[in-house]
């Protein structure tokens, strides 16, 4: 058998059988359902066309065929990673649930992209917020991030083209490339974020390029560096000329720069804006917004050759003495402030050692006046026999003095404490209430002045009595107000008293603790005073005194009507009227006068003196009427409230001061 | 009185019979023609059931119910060149062509053997692929561009004439790929096209 013929042999034979495999296979294939549809693309059951997504990408996903032409001639990038897509967030979708006005492939007329993400994103999280497990519990900060959307400046019709918004989501979110959380492509957008918003904010990525953060990002590829979106947040824009944008930009500094920030909060700039307010200065207004450089370019605003200029910008008449003020002094940072620190240190032990003494002054009084009326003793008002006569103790000078005093010292705790505690709701809502930062600046500073003015107006006439009774006035006798031995021994005999080691002490006209009351002031109007007309008029402060002052000057302007809002509103509230004997008030200071019994108790010694020397008859008067009664209790009612609240405020403030 | 009352009986049924009647026909008339009975008319030149014997004659089984839509609609509003179909057209709804498509697409396409260049029919098949197969996918089978697959070879080279002498609009992009064509494979091209077409059996 030739050779041949034997290989044709084998060759068939192996036909054969592999056609006995392949036929029955290739039958099967060949003779497609009889059933159905030959076209594939509709749903047998609703009839509606189906475009899956390789039809697609027939064209959109040709490497070699990248752009095409449109109707006009023009050219067009028609091409979409479909790696990209199927690695993202929606790798699941089909095109055309995202782009729904294509019905037809090949595009009978040309596309439009016009794609809505937000129904789709809002309806599936309608679907699924109740699902046990987390798969679409994303959707949640979506929808957040959608609502923000809606009320930032992107979402409003563009001024030139009102038929479309300023942004929308995918000229801002790569539509292909949504990565979820922590992938890849979130730390690729993050890089991208200014060259993204650089495509309509041209100049601003000019300028963020030069910047600090701007070579950080772009240069060094630094994707822990701020990009637009960590100062202008990603979704709640809103325009750089608003109050909102301002606010939440200095806010966002924070987020990176915390120790800037708490020292920056801490400045009266920083009290400002916490409180909602544009008017003082922001990071930006001296930093540099979207140029911000470090002090060591000479470009940079805060360079030392450019910095007086930038305290200009708010400050016109500053000069050299500006370039001196700590704008992030921080009176905890011995090493960098060693003076603001000091101040804050004798303040602060003022404050305690004051506060200290004197809470420990009234619970011990309170203890002892409850035990001496648990045991029957101590002064009670007898109620069968009510006073007639009463002791005059305040001229009509004085009563009003005490009243104005009162008012204008309120007034400034309420204005002065909204700054110190800018960090709480109700400082805002005070602020708010008043007519905003700038109203509330002129409210406490007129307040401030009728404070002063009524304190020397007090000294004018004090003196002026003294000269009148000057041959004869007792500068350490029984009705002056100056400090005495007997102040010494009184307070020692009164702890022993407190203790239950001897009587209580008899007072002359004046007890040590209205002396205290009296003499506090002095110190106060002094400290407050003079730090608060530093910061009154800083331009004019300038010209005598270096910036740090104004550091120096906010520290202990702030310590020292803390000190005073917490004594007054605690300590002397306790001693005129809260304590058992005068609970709940006393209307002295608005009467003017005291029952003679209350007298003789609380002024023993002052009263025997008159008595012998029969000077009693002519401070005598009669009980005042029952209107002057009642308009006495009504106000001093009304103050003491106000008084109560802004206590519980300011220690409300304090307990909740940020670390 | 038996009878009298079988007779009613008849009687009452008949008249039963007629009232169903009148009120079943308005019905049916309403409802027309099933889009089944409506194709029958197109037998005479496609086919029975779409599947046409006549080489000039487009089969239209198996095709894409919305392109047999678009192609009628174009007929009737005179936009497409025609013979006799823009007159046939003319006499349907839009729901009535959309219920024929329907017919014809769930038949399916019986290829008739036609005689074919294979060298033509090979070069065909590069060109295709190089400049159709994007839109007429799969090598032309039923699709959202029509029916190339196995189609007559005299009714596709009359169609690439009319386009090529501007009887016929062409559809967006197809002008450009078709002139690719040609400079690449010159007159040769639309031949070969139609050969590969026709190869497919």
């Amino acid at each position: 058998m030739p050779r041949r013929i034997a290989n044709i042999g084998i060759v068939s034979l192996l036909a054969a059988l592999l056609g006995a495999i392949i036929v029955p296979v290739a039958a099967a294939t060949a003779t497609e359902p009889d059933e159905g549809l030959m076209i594939d693309h509709f749903d047998p059951e609703t009839g509606k066309r189906i475009i899956p997504n390789e039809r697609c990408l027939t064209c959109h996903g040709d490497k070699q065929h990248q752009t095409d032409v449109r109707d006009d001639g023009t050219p067009v990038e028609i091409f979409v990673h479909s790696e990209e897509i199927e690695a993202s967030v929606h790798g699941s979708q089909k095109c055309t649930s995202c782009h729904v006005t294509i019905d037809r492939v090949p595009h009978r007329k040309a596309p439009a992209v016009i794609v809505g993400c937000i129904e789709c994103h809002r309806e599936t999280w309608e679907q699924h917020k109740d699902d046990p497990d987390d798969e679409y519990a994303r959707l949640e900060v979506v929808n957040e991030q959608i609502d923000s959307y809606m009320k930032s400046v992107h979402a409003q019709p563009n001024t030139l083209d009102q038929s479309r918004t300023n942004a929308t989501c995918y000229d801002c979110h790569e539509g292909h490339n949504v990565g979820e959380l922590g992938s890849i492509q979130r730390a690729e957008h993050r890089l991208k974020n200014p060259e993204i918003c650089g495509r309509c904010h041209e100049k601003e990525l000019q300028d963020y390029s030069t910047s600090d953060h701007g070579k950080a990002v772009m240069e060094e590829g630094d994707s822990e560096a701020a990009v637009c979106s960590d100062c202008h947040t990603t979704h709640e824009i809103a325009s750089p000329e608003t109050d909102k944008a301002k606010l939440q930009i200095t806010q966002n500094c924070g987020d990176c720069h915390e120790e800037a920030q708490r020292t920056y909060f801490k400045s009266y700039h920083g009290q400002v804006h916490r409180l909602g307010y544009t008017d003082a200065a922001k990071c930006h207004d001296c930093h540099g917004g979207h140029l911000v450089k470090s002090e060591d370019d000479p470009t940079s605003e805060i360079h030392a050759s450019n910095r007086l200029e930038n305290c200009r910008n708010c400050h016109e008449d500053a000069n050299e003495n500006f370039l001196s003020f700590w704008p992030h002094g921080d009176a905890h940072d011995r090493e960098h402030y060693p003076g603001l620190w000091a101040f804050r240190v004798f303040m602060e032990i003022l404050i305690f050692s004051v506060m200290g003494f004197f809470w420990i002054h009234v619970l011990l009084w309170l203890y002892r006046e409850v035990m001496d009326r648990v045991q029957g003793k101590g002064f009670v008002e007898d109620l069968s026999q009510p006073d007639l006569v009463y002791f005059r103790r305040f001229p009509l000078v004085w009563r009003w003095i005490h009243f104005l005093f009162a008012i204008a010292t309120m007034t400034l705790i309420l204005t002065g404490t909204t700054l110190l505690f800018s960090h709480t709701a109700w400082a805002k809502a005070v602020v708010e209430f008043l007519g905003g930062i700038r109203m509330e600046g002129i409210i406490h500073r007129t307040a401030a002045i009728i404070w002063l003015s009524i304190f020397f107006i007090h000294l004018a006439i004090a003196i002026s009595n003294i000269w009148r009774k000057r041959k004869t006035f007792e500068w350490f006798g029984s009705t002056s107000l100056v400090p005495n031995m007997k102040d010494l021994r009184d307070l020692r005999d009164m702890f022993k008293w407190f203790l239950g080691r001897g009587p209580r002490p008899e007072f002359g006209h004046w007890t040590y603790w209205q002396k205290f009351d009296y003499w506090a002031p002095f110190w106060g109007a002094t400290v407050i005073g003079a730090s608060g007309l530093i910061l009154f008029m800083p331009d004019k402060t300038s010209l005598i005194l270096p910036g740090w002052t104004f550091n120096i000057a906010n520290l202990v302007h702030a310590e020292e009507a803390l000190l005073a809002a917490i004594f007054l509103n605690s300590v002397h509230f306790f001693n005129v009227h809260f304590r058992p004997e005068r609970f709940p008030m006393s209307t002295a200071i608005f009467t003017g006068v005291i029952p003679i019994d209350e007298f003789k108790h609380d002024h023993r010694l002052e009263y025997e003196r008159l008595m012998e020397s029969g000077e009693l008859e002519k401070h005598l008067v009669q009980r005042p009427s029952r209107r002057v009664s009642l308009a006495a209790s009504f106000i001093t009612t009304v103050l003491i409230m106000a008084g109560l609240t802004l206590l519980t405020l300011v220690l409300f403030g304090l307990i909740t001061l940020p670390s | 009185m038996e009878n009298m009352k079988s007779h009613k009986t008849i009687h009452r049924s008949l008249r039963n019979l007629l009232v169903a009647m009148l009120a079943v026909l308005p019905a049916a008339v309403s409802a027309g023609p099933s889009g089944q009975a409506m194709s029958f008319t197109c037998a005479g030149c496609h086919g029975t059931d779409g599947s046409s014997v006549g080489p000039s004659m487009p089969a239209i089984a198996g095709m894409d119910p919305e392109v047999f839509v678009d192609a009628m609609k174009a007929y009737r509003e005179d936009e497409r060149n025609a013979s006799i179909m823009n007159r046939i057209a003319k006499a349907y709804s839009d729901e009535q062509l959309k219920e024929m498509g329907w017919f014809f697409a769930s038949q399916r396409l019986r290829l008739f053997p036609q005689p074919y260049d294979p060298v033509l029919a090979e070069q065909g098949a590069r060109l295709h692929d190089e400049y159709c197969e994007k839109c007429h996918e799969k090598g032309g089978r039923p699709g959202d561009a029509g029916t190339l697959a196995g189609q007559w070879m005299p009714y596709l080279h009359y169609s690439m004439e009319d386009f090529l002498d501007g009887k016929r609009k062409w559809p967006r992009k197809m002008k450009r790929k078709v002139d690719a064509a040609i400079e690449e494979a010159g007159d040769k091209a639309i031949p070969a096209l139609v050969n590969y077409y026709g190869s497919q059996q």
